[in-house]
């Protein structure tokens, strides 16, 4: 790996898992993320987030100072917790570590743990996702929350949750960090079609898509995955299982759950997107709507527009697992060349769409570049700009573009817009 | 290599923070549940990366850098682009078990090779810190070898706040960089001035340069918007320290004063009051009769063509209500610029303030009547008082952008996320337009009928 031997990030692609985590837990209803550790933290991941999705972001920090860093953070956590509580009364606490926090030895799911045994009263749920910031990274951070709360949510409700008599049962859907709140929107568009009831673990569709409350400003997240919820969970009818990164996590998703689970590492572009409604149709036994029916062919329309121009041309992606999957099957659908291929974690499945697939960082671009077209963070701006490419911006962060929240690229509405909006760039002069 | 932060960044004789031992205190602390600005890291990365040929590594795993690098808005021209790149050596669990001493050396050994920087600082932050990396010991052994400063920076984020950060970053200037090497003859002017605390965001320092050079004022050394490593080093030789709107950089300049014996003069650049309060303080402290003569006459002229510039925007916001809130210094250096545009500041944020920057805002609205001073910057808090008030605009930091237009309250960004320039002559052009614009667009309206 060209990192072994550089030994050093230039300009990332790789954010954090405690980040992950943060995301994870900002699709929960009226929930706070509280980041144990530095001030910085906290500052730094709420910076990016309110920027990227443009809006409040509750992310407070538990503010290690000296003593707590060296000796004990035990006592920032508790009070951190505390005043959470008292000053904005959420439904939901999400408690992320950081590198600093795990360096020290703490006992943080002890003392969480001992805090919540001395409770007499009702209190926000606590979740608590262990994210060392020196290991794995954002996708890790998300996966780990998601585990947590579905522990949590066990624990807590023990043997009483399996009598649920509910007429309409839910469906659990959990999808990648990688989609835009559109995404989660749209797919919930598509399983009410089928008379489906999703709960999506975390909803990122309602809780960061773009809302103008009529409360006003609000502490804590105005919407999203709702506390009382959260029983459903283990009386769904199964487990719908989205995205490259959770696939190690399905097998403890379906142990947790006891459900019966089905995966999809993507559902982008014309064959994946088939596949996700045949088994939409096979268990409602329900036929496949005439929207999308009528989608599907507008696709197929789309693709023979839009081939024309990916003709002798080469792109680099520099995105995410789950984006860097979604996005290399609808170019290979297509017929674009994929010269480069940068990410934060190589998963074998999906190699062989690449000319190079590799770990790495945005500098690659520069080094390795010599493409039609870039599809990634604004990070990457500077490079396509000192290239003279264009650049599709996709992934984390966008923060010098408005509008991606309405974005979407899963189905086939999704493969419409980047197999447009990927040919319209590439024929730019 | 101690833990702690100097406790001299903690005494700084010259910050009123620093009257009592009680409020000292002020200056380190954050509340565990609350939400905080930046911490160290974050202070010293705003001071020291904008120096266009230097890099600017962080020793940290990936939070640190790579979860928000690449946002801040300063501007360069000419020269190098390495501000543009953020370098971390994103730690992984095998360094911390067997330590990363190595990884750092070759990492700053890679980056040299391919960029032949003009220098290079080496950030330390929690995690290496507490493992004890010898940060120190790297960078000094990589300046021998590569015969450029390589500047260790001791910025762990749990020492403390952006502000300590800033105070770090001076320290780091002015041990290892600052008169380092002597200026090449025709770089000086007749008068050399230097500019701390000036980080060139959406190419302000520009416009302070123009009105300065209008005069006859050279500024030798800019710390550190659009700045190269030896400009900074040979700053030493300016006859006058302008630090701008900073208190935290005034550690920088009082260590200047003592070492070089540069006077400062602490100044603020927004709006047309301040800006000519600024140029005549600059001129007076220089002490020259035919440079004071010239700067009467041109800020005479200047004066009156931006006031007829804004008079359209003026004749429109003259008693419209604004709410600031921003840190430290501009709480009462904005006021002089909105007062400019005849704007009522009905309250101001102090949590940052000092002492003297009460007294100062004080100062400031006894041009306009009673002032409501702000200590608590929680967002609920806020939008109460602007509600409670009838505030026509919520001037604060990014932070609270949707605080105020989820409220459908108008909003400008006046800290690092802002739009356009806003000091000097021409951006007071910039800031009236803007705040006219938010005031009058109908948007706010349409919504508060429609929700």
């Amino acid at each position: 790996m060209a990192n072994l031997i550089k030994n050093i990030e230039i300009n990332p692609l790789k954010t954090s898992s405690s980040l992950g985590a943060a995301v994870f837990f900002l699709g929960l209803k009226n929930a706070v993320v509280l980041m144990h550790g530095a001030v910085g933290c906290a500052s730094f991941d709420k910076v990016t987030l309110t920027k990227h999705f443009r809006e409040n972001i509750p992310i407070v920090t538990t503010a290690l100072n000296e003593s707590g860093a060296i000796l004990d953070g035990k006592d920032f956590l508790i009070s951190g917790i505390k005043n959470v509580y008292e000053k904005m009364k959420p439904d939901f606490i999400g408690i992320a570590s950081s590198g600093l926090t795990e360096t020290n030895g703490e006992d943080i799911a002890g003392v969480i743990k001992d805090f919540k045994g001395g409770l007499d009263t009702p209190f926000a749920d606590l979740i608590y996702a262990s994210t060392p910031d020196y290991k794995g990274g954002f996708e890790d951070g998300y996966t780990a929350a998601m585990l947590s709360l579905l522990t949590e949510t066990l624990n807590k409700n023990g043997k009483s949750i399996k009598k649920s008599n509910k007429t309409v049962k839910s469906i659990n859907v959990f999808c990648p960090s990688s989609f835009t709140p559109q995404d989660f929107l749209e797919l919930r568009e598509a399983l009410d079609y089928f008379s489906f009831k999703p709960l999506m673990i975390p909803d990122l569709g309602l809780s960061l898509g773009g809302y103008l409350d009529e409360r006003g400003y609000l502490q804590t997240t105005a919407d999203g995955l709702d506390a009382k919820d959260l029983p459903d969970i283990y009386t769904s009818q199964f487990n719908l299982i989205i995205g490259l990164s959770l696939k190690d996590a399905v097998k403890n998703i379906e142990g947790l759950t006891g459900l019966k689970t089905y995966y999809f590492p993507n559902i982008c572009g014309l064959k994946n997107s088939d596949k996700f409604f045949n088994l939409l149709s096979r268990t409602t036994g329900k036929e496949i709507p005439e929207k999308y029916k009528r989608q599907r062919s507008r696709l197929m329309d789309a693709y023979l527009d839009a081939h024309f121009y990916f003709s002798g041309k080469e792109i680099a992606l520099a995105l995410g697992v789950d984006l860097l999957d979604s996005f290399s099957s609808v170019y290979s659908e297509i017929g674009a060349n994929l010269k480069l291929g940068i990410t934060t974690k190589v998963i074998g499945d999906i190699r062989h769409r690449f000319l190079d697939l590799r770990e790495g960082d945005l500098d690659m671009l520069d080094t390795r570049g010599n493409v039609d077209m870039v599809v990634s963070n604004s990070n990457a701006k500077f490079y396509a700009e000192n290239l003279g490419i264009p650049l599709l911006r996709a992934g984390f962060p966008i923060i010098d573009e408005i509008g991606h929240n309405y974005k979407h690229y899963i189905l086939y509405g999704g493969a419409i817009n980047l197999a447009v909006e990927s040919a319209n760039l590439l024929n730019k002069e | 290599m101690s833990l702690a932060a100097k406790e001299e960044y903690f005494d700084e004789p010259s910050c009123e923070h620093n009257v009592t031992a009680k409020e000292k205190k002020a200056c380190k602390t954050a509340t565990p549940g609350s939400s905080t600005g930046g911490c160290a890291l974050d202070g010293a990365y705003i001071v020291l990366s904008p120096i266009k040929d230097a890099l600017n590594i962080v020793h940290a795993p990936i939070n640190c850098l790579g979860n928000s690098y690449n946002q801040r808005t300063s501007k360069a021209v000419n020269g190098e682009d390495y501000y543009m790149y953020g370098f971390t050596t994103a730690m992984n669990e095998n360094d911390l078990i067997f330590g990363s001493e190595d990884k750092l050396r070759r990492g700053i050994i890679y980056a040299n090779n391919r960029f032949k920087p003009k220098g290079i600082f080496v950030y330390n932050t929690c995690v290496p810190a507490l493992t004890g990396e010898d940060i120190e010991g790297v960078s000094k052994e990589l300046a021998v070898k590569f015969k450029i400063p390589v500047v260790p920076v001791l910025s762990q984020g749990f020492s403390g706040n952006k502000n300590l950060g800033n105070k770090i970053a001076g320290d780091a200037l002015f041990t290892h960089i600052i008169g380092k090497k002597e200026p090449v003859i025709d770089l000086l002017g007749d008068f050399n001035i230097n500019l701390i605390g000036e980080y060139n965001i959406k190419g302000e320092l520009f416009l302070i340069k123009k009105a300065l050079k209008s005069i006859g004022i050279n500024v030798l050394s800019t710390i550190t918007g659009d700045s190269t490593i030896e400009e900074i080093m040979y700053s030493h030789k300016a006859e006058l320290n302008v630090v701008i709107c900073s208190k935290a950089l005034v550690y920088l300049a009082r260590k200047m004063k003592e070492k070089f014996g540069i006077p400062y003069i602490e100044e603020s650049f927004f709006g047309i009051t301040s800006t000519n309060k600024a140029v005549t303080d600059i001129v007076n402290s220089i002490g020259n009769m035919e440079l004071a003569k010239k700067a009467g006459d041109y800020i005479k002229i200047i004066t009156k063509k931006t006031e007829e510039k804004v008079y359209e925007y003026k004749k429109f916001l003259t008693g419209k209500k604004v709410l600031l809130y921003t840190g430290g210094v501009k709480s009462w250096s904005l006021i002089s610029a909105l007062n400019d545009l005849g704007l009522r500041v009905i309250a101001t944020g102090i949590k940052k303030s000092t002492d003297e920057d009460k007294l100062r805002i004080i100062k400031e609205f006894d041009k306009n009547g009673n002032i409501i001073m702000l200590d608590n910057g929680n967002p609920v808090n806020l939008i109460k008082i602007a509600k409670e008030n009838n505030a026509d605009i919520i001037l604060a930091g990014g932070r609270n952008q949707y605080t105020a237009i989820k409220s459908l309250i108008p909003f400008l960004d006046v800290n690092q996320e802002r739009l356009e320039p806003y000091v000097s002559y021409e951006g007071m052009e910039c800031m009236a337009r803007l705040i006219y614009s938010e005031i009058k667009n109908p948007v706010f309206k349409l919504l508060k009928e429609s929700i």
